[in-house]
């Protein structure tokens, strides 16, 4: 469960101080998937990095399962990241010189998973996200949204308790974005995973339980259906 | 493998530019390699010019200088020349009237008892010691007188050296090989034999058999001797006791005397504690190093020899630090272009250090190959060199001891004959595996600098900021 306290994150412009998130106080539960819309620049992908150990608060705390985030020295910190959370990109962000199976392997890399061990579950992942067949593909090779199917296998294959995305259908065509969003579902209610979505398509937060609007630094949230029934993911393509 | 499989896959996707670093780097440590190769040549060619005077193994030799020539003294061997006549005096004793002058001297050294060559021996640090006469025969015509204005007689000379082949181990007869016929034999030391350089055989027609007039005796040719090329060698050898027995220095026999003395030292570290120990031993002698002597020989070899140690290493360094510069901009171009490719590794949970190895890793391959490649270069830059380099020559000049005036009512001219040689010396430029070593190192080290400053950016690189960035 994250705990986040009156968290601020200021950065400065020259001799102005700009506020990406102000004051912001919120709990995220186990398995609970939130999303988080607004405009851009309004500090949504600022609160996506701190939640996920990629940047740290100019105050305040975030507590992830009790363990203060913002208190972290850097190498705890690397050791959180590579075994607590799965991050997935806009751009994908795959590394474009290696293959699919390479580039979700990358993820296991510093965890020391070993050979055989390693390619079962870079295997296992592709699987999940029906990529089984695209191993060998250099990014080039692939389409965008199966693009990001490697990405989210890449995200998973560690077997994260936290699936954090920053725009996941941003740059993918209507049906793609559904496909993708079926996906992100589909791992959500399997694995129990806590997911945290970032996105400006509110045809992608409302698949959320809970959704919340970034403005100006500020997170208000709009609807929260986290108490109604859990419904059965929609059939992917 | 996985770090082997992204190096490989990372190296290909910028196969242009890391191909130009290569080459970079291989131009750089290319034209180090050379430089090196060139004067490691021309230290040699130096290096054997001086072992032709002083023969393999010597570290030092100790001399003494004679009384320098003045008017007032009678030192030397002096030949007046005057419209109403020619008078020739050795250390005050004079003849006149027209002569043939066949004169052995060791005017250019004064002597040296022959017990100083034991005394020597017993220094601490001395291996061995040998000695010998170094000598020049001296001939010339002297007419009866030579007119106002007229030239001076020329004499011809050529270099004897008295060996003590009985004792000694050291000296130029020990660099030589004999040929044709034989080398001197211990029943030798007291006969009018000798051993013939063989170009100065060549030149004159010599032959084992003939004979070469020393000091006005014929001396019967025993054996011909080639040298290494480049050296300096003498053109006869004699017994020394023979040489003793015929040349003079300063009027006086050689008798019991050496003038040159040959020292080898345990070790070269010694040779500095070797060269004082003789100069309390001897005060008045002078002792040399071959390394010291470097300045007497002048010519294009030693012309070329400065130039490729002054703008040969500059140049080299200027080519090798321009290498470095673009291997680091090109690194830190390509870093810069993967910020946000290594921002996400670090997202996924890569520490830095991992991530520099990684970097570090495709410059050190780049490096070695870069160096590699220097190497060829390297070796075709010498065996460039050494197919188009012109010959050069080594010149050394050594004073005869032998001064000569002619004296007029209105004044007079004089000279002190020196004699010249000059050698051809073929050009070599070998590639020593000290250089081909320092290429690869110099190489890597280019490499392994360029990558620790994309590496330094890395370390630095936040994962939020980087994966801000707009791909």
């Amino acid at each position: 469960m994250y705990e986040l306290s009156h968290v601020t994150r200021n950065y400065q412009k020259g001799r102005r101080t700009v506020s990406a998130v102000r004051d912001l106080t919120l709990t995220i539960e186990d398995g609970e998937w939130l999303a988080v819309q607004g405009r851009t620049g309004h500090g949504k992908s600022t609160l996506l990095h701190l939640l996920g150990g990629l940047d740290r608060p100019s105050s305040g705390s975030i507590s992830l399962n009790g363990r203060d985030l913002s208190n972290l020295k850097e190498n705890q910190l690397v050791r959180v990241r590579s075994e607590s959370f799965g991050y997935v990109f806009q751009t994908f962000n795959l590394v474009p010189t290696l293959s699919a199976a390479e580039n979700v392997e990358a993820a296991l890399v510093p965890m020391g998973v070993r050979g055989p061990e390693r390619r079962r579950r870079v295997a296992a992942a592709l699987e999940s996200v029906g990529l089984a067949d695209r191993m060998r593909h250099v990014p080039t090779e692939l389409s965008g949204g199966q693009q990001q199917r490697v990405a989210i296998a890449r995200a998973i294959v560690k077997e994260p308790k936290v699936l954090l995305a920053d725009e996941p259908t941003g740059n993918l065509d209507e049906e793609t974005r559904d496909d993708i969003v079926n996906l992100l579902e589909k791992l959500w209610l399997e694995r129990g995973l806590t997911v945290i979505l970032i996105t400006h398509d509110s045809s992608v937060a409302k698949r959320a339980q809970r959704v919340g609007v970034m403005k100006n630094g500020n997170l208000s949230i709009l609807r929260d259906s986290r108490r109604a029934k859990r419904r059965e993911p929609e059939p992917t393509a | 493998m996985f770090f082997v499989t992204y190096l490989r896959r990372e190296l290909r996707r910028r196969m242009r530019q890391s191909v130009f670093i290569m080459l970079g780097l291989a131009l750089g440590v290319g034209l180090v390699v050379t430089v090196m190769a060139v004067s490691s040549g021309m230290q040699q060619a130096q290096g054997n010019v001086l072992q032709g005077l002083y023969g393999i193994g010597t570290d030092l030799t100790v001399t003494k200088s004679p009384p320098p020539f003045t008017a007032s003294n009678n030192n030397g061997f002096r030949i007046t020349m005057t419209p109403t006549g020619a008078q020739v005096c050795d250390n005050g004793k004079c003849s006149s009237g027209a002569q043939t002058i066949d004169n052995l001297n060791g005017l250019s050294y004064g002597p040296l008892p022959y017990s100083t060559i034991a005394e020597i021996a017993k220094l601490g640090k001395v291996q061995t010691a040998g000695g010998g006469l170094v000598l020049t025969d001296q001939q010339m015509t002297v007419p009866a007188s030579v007119a106002t204005g007229g030239a001076l007689p020329t004499s011809t000379s050529f270099y004897v050296d008295g060996v003590d082949f009985t004792h000694s181990t050291l000296g130029p007869y020990t660099d030589g090989k004999v040929s044709t016929g034989r080398s001197f034999a211990a029943g030798d030391a007291s006969s009018n034999v000798a051993e013939v350089d063989a170009n100065y055989a060549a030149a004159h027609s010599l032959e084992v058999g003939s004979t070469v007039t020393v000091a006005k005796i014929p001396f019967t040719i025993i054996g011909l001797i080639t040298q290494p090329q480049g050296s300096q060698p003498p053109d006869v050898y004699i017994p020394l006791a023979r040489a003793q027995a015929l040349a003079t220095s300063q009027g006086k026999k050689l008798t019991g005397e050496v003038n040159s003395v040959y020292v080898a030292a345990v070790s070269a570290a010694d040779i500095p504690t070797v060269q004082a120990e003789i100069n309390k031993l001897l005060p008045s002698a002078t002792v040399t190093s071959p390394s010291s002597l470097a300045n007497e020989v002048t010519g294009s070899l030693a012309n070329t020899t400065r130039l490729t140690k002054s703008l040969g290493r500059w140049l080299a360094i200027l080519v090798l630090l321009t290498a470095f510069a673009v291997a680091s901009l090109l690194t830190i171009a390509a870093v810069t272009r993967r910020v946000r490719e290594f921002g996400t590794l670090k997202a996924l949970g890569w520490r830095s250090r991992r991530v520099i190895a990684q970097v570090m890793g495709e410059s050190l391959v780049v490096g070695v190959i870069g160096g590699l490649l220097g190497v060829g270069v390297g070796f075709a830059g010498s065996a460039a060199i050494e197919a188009v380099a012109p010959k050069l020559t080594a010149t050394v000049v050594t004073a005869t001891g032998q001064h000569l005036t002619s004296a007029t009512p209105s004044g007079s001219t004089s000279y002190d004959p020196t004699i010249t040689r000059t050698v051809p010396i073929t050009m070599s430029a070998p590639v020593t595996l000290d250089a081909i070593l320092l290429a690869v190192v110099l190489a890597v080290i280019g490499a392994l600098l360029a990558g620790s400053i994309g590496s330094w950016r890395i370390a630095r690189l936040r994962p939020a900021d980087a994966l801000a960035r707009v791909a």
